[in-house]
């Protein structure tokens, strides 16, 4: 048997402060520079109303960068244990 | 053109007059010795400003520059600074504000736009990816701030158009018009407003969708994660992302120190019941951040009952609370978010004009400000009263074009007010008062070099849990664990100096000096000063960061003096521009009155001692100690030319 430590992200819009560090972050680890338009992660802000929205990209390859620098827990890593079966995969 | 890093590498320059566009590339020793915002600012403005200009002239000149870590991750660089000429003053006037504006305005490749002249119609500038356009707008002209940022993003068809407008006070010219940023924040002292709206310019809008680029993207990635922790292990972090600058509505009003009925008490009845941070949780539930902020000071509140129920904005903020709440005696806050919306819409700074309205209020008290002379009553606390005034003030309509001035100019025509009113140069400060708590921060009220405001010096570790009685004037208590002193990003030799080796109490003069010239840093560099980044960031984290984004190897004594030379540069513009001596000194009502309640009644200035600590902080400044002027000498170290 082994056991299977996967980190997750979990999401929690509403939590949301709007900085976009996830997304000048994102497109720092990814594209060198820092440029939102290219993040995989993206924050649109009804400023008037308060309001964010997170969208993630396709191209997003699930390096949880953005949620390792999120400081208000609308990301967030959690860890999920699980047995797997006789196959170790 | 080669690679450009940290700054954008062009600074707009467009003359209003003439609707000509030109662009400049910073230069390297300019970076080096002003970074960016309030420093580039000031030296356009010292150098192009002539004595005589008339503050709503064509020759005065509007800057905007952005803090050279704005756009990137740096946790709470958002900011960026607004200069010229002040009309409330006559001297340096500059204002800083966070927001998106200007991370948008990188974004868009600028780092800065200078704005000349005078445009014979309204007009918006529009600056998308790299180039100005000059817009008419005169259909815009009369629309609140509100108004016009949506409008802006209707016209030009992109909801993510970050705007700088004014609203009708700028467009009337009073003096305390701000700048507002977004519909929640604005560039708002020394009445920058006006200066936009003699130029005929409604809004600054701005779209990018270029990138900032990093020169040593590892080394840079490694300091901004250091820069996170260090603000995470703030003591202040925990509160501060809870309640936001309202943490300190409780001492002030324990202390005795809130600016009651136009600083006539220290405590204010109901306080703690109705204006204080306990009622934060009542009306929000989540903060707001500026760009890559992890602390979110602000909250979006929502009114969910009572006369203002409906109410949604994002505030909770403490100068409209101490401004409103306890220097005009408005007891509730869904009342006071009203008046933040009422501020924001008509475009006024809401530390001016909080102090105009308690000035007419003490004047309506006293009888030499009528209910005929209004058209409404104005007794202390008035709701009704207050938003009506502040329409009259923006529209310029009766006692309101009167107080428009501000309360210096104000006051000798309403009646031989001067001793109710409350500024310096000025400026009206209306926060905390100097009588119940003697400090760095309130020593700053006369030697801020933008007037009365206690927003350009702070003790980085302030200390809101002692207050003394009686002043030493010379230094205020610590009182914090030791870490928080070991800590603190300053060089070692300068800890000894500013702090007693035992009881770590701190000299004011020399902590002063040291906390402008980090302000100004901030400022330069586009950080924030609330006080998880004030006690935690100093010039060993900013000169790295600067490093290793811009690759302009920077040390952190090289970047202390930066802000060093940056403060002293507004104090020659200052000087340039007719600043006396005499003019850095309180109202007199700090040394005639005592405080009339609370536990700090009974207590006021004492001439003597503050002249006496003023010439210590000239000396700790290595300026002239009668007369505040910076030296040859010390111009000379710092490499300034006057």
């Amino acid at each position: 048997m082994v056991i299977l430590l996967t980190k997750v992200i979990v999401i929690r819009p509403s939590r949301c402060i709007g900085c976009s560090t996830c997304a000048l972050t994102c497109s720092l680890v990814h594209h060198g520079e820092f440029n939102p338009q290219r993040a995989n992660i993206r924050i649109v802000r009804d400023d008037f109303a308060g309001r964010f929205e997170l969208r993630f990209s396709s191209s997003c390859n699930e390096c949880k960068q953005c949620a390792r620098v999120c400081p208000s827990g609308a990301l967030q890593l959690v860890e999920l244990s699980g047995e797997s079966g006789v196959n170790d995969r | 053109m080669t690679e450009t890093y940290g700054y954008a590498g062009k600074i707009l320059d467009v003359d209003l007059t003439t609707g000509t566009i030109k662009a400049a590339v910073p230069d390297e020793q300019l970076k080096r010795e002003y970074l960016s915002g309030v420093g580039f600012n000031a030296v356009t403005l010292y150098k192009e400003v002539p004595a005589n200009a008339d503050p709503l002239g064509p020759e005065n000149i509007l800057v905007f520059n952005t803090g050279v870590l704005v756009g990137t991750s740096v946790p709470t660089a958002s900011r960026s600074e607004v200069s010229a000429k002040s009309p409330a003053t006559g001297l340096f006037g500059t204002a800083n504000s966070g927001g998106f504006w200007g991370s948008e305005l990188k974004l868009a490749g600028c780092d800065g736009i200078i704005i000349r002249g005078q445009a014979p119609q309204p007009v918006v500038i529009f600056i998308h990816n790299g180039t100005a356009r000059i817009i008419p707008a005169t259909h815009l002209w009369g629309k609140d701030a509100w108004e016009t940022i949506a409008a802006i993003r209707s016209e030009l068809g992109d909801k993510n158009i970050e705007v700088a407008a004014i609203g009708p006070a700028g467009e009337n010219l009073v003096k305390f018009a701000s700048i507002e940023n977004g519909p929640y924040d604005a560039w708002a002292r020394t009445g920058l407003g006006a200066v936009m709206g003699s130029k005929n310019l409604k809004a600054v809008a701005v779209r990018g969708n270029g990138s900032v680029k990093v020169a040593h993207k590892k080394k840079f990635m490694e300091i901004v994660a250091a820069t996170r922790q260090a603000i995470y292990g703030s003591p202040f972090y925990g509160p501060f992302e809870r309640f936001g600058t309202m943490l300190a509505t409780l001492p002030y009003q324990e202390f005795g120190i809130l600016p009651g009925r136009n600083f006539q008490s220290g405590t204010v009845d109901g306080w703690v019941e109705t204006r204080s941070r306990k009622l934060v949780p009542r009306y929000s539930s989540r903060g707001i951040a500026c760009v890559a902020c992890p602390i979110a000071c602000a909250h979006w509140m929502e009114v969910k009952e009572g006369p203002y129920s409906g109410l949604k904005i994002k505030d909770l903020e403490v100068t409209p609370v101490i401004g409103f709440g306890a220097g005009c005696d408005i007891n509730n806050l869904p009342a006071i978010a009203r008046v933040t919306e009422i501020c924001q819409r008509l475009g006024l700074d809401m530390v001016s004009a909080a102090s105009a309205v308690a000035l007419a209020m003490e004047l309506f008290e006293k009888g030499k400000i009528r209910e005929s002379d209004l058209g409404y009553p104005l007794p202390w606390g008035s709701e009704e009263g207050t938003f009506q005034l502040l329409h009259d003030i923006a529209h310029r309509r009766g006692v309101g074009d009167v107080l428009a001035e501000g309360v210096r100019r104000s006051a000798p025509r309403l009646a031989g007010s001067e001793r109710q009113a409350i500024h310096v140069k000025g400026l009206e400060p209306f926060l905390i008062d100097p009588r119940g708590r003697w400090s760095t921060w309130t020593l700053g009220y006369i030697t801020n070099v933008r007037g009365g405001d206690h927003l350009r010096t702070r003790n980085p570790v302030e200390n809101l849990r002692h207050n003394e009685n009686p002043v030493p004037y010379r230094t205020e208590k610590f009182a914090f664990p030791d870490e928080m002193y070991e800590n603190l990003d300053m060089p070692e030799d300068m800890k000894w100096r500013i702090f007693h080796p035992h009881t770590k109490d701190v000299d004011i003069p020399l902590m002063s000096k040291w906390a402008e010239d980090l302000i100004s840093l901030y400022n330069a560099t586009g950080m924030c000063i609330r006080p998880p980044v004030l006690h935690t960031v100093g010039p060993t984290l900013i000169a790295d960061l600067y490093s290793s984004l811009t690759g302009i190897n920077l040390a952190p004594d090289e970047a202390i003096r930066a802000g060093e030379r940056i403060w002293n540069l507004q104090k020659l513009f200052n000087i340039k521009h007719g600043e006396k001596p005499e003019d850095s000194d309180y109202p007199a009502r700090f040394y005639e009155e005592p405080v009339g309640a609370g536990p700090a009644a009974g207590r006021k200035l004492d001439r003597g001692k503050v002249k006496q600590t003023l010439a210590e902080y000239y000396r700790a400044r290595g300026w002239d100690p009668q007369t505040g002027h910076p030296t040859p000498e010390k111009l000379a170290q710092l490499g300034i030319k006057a």
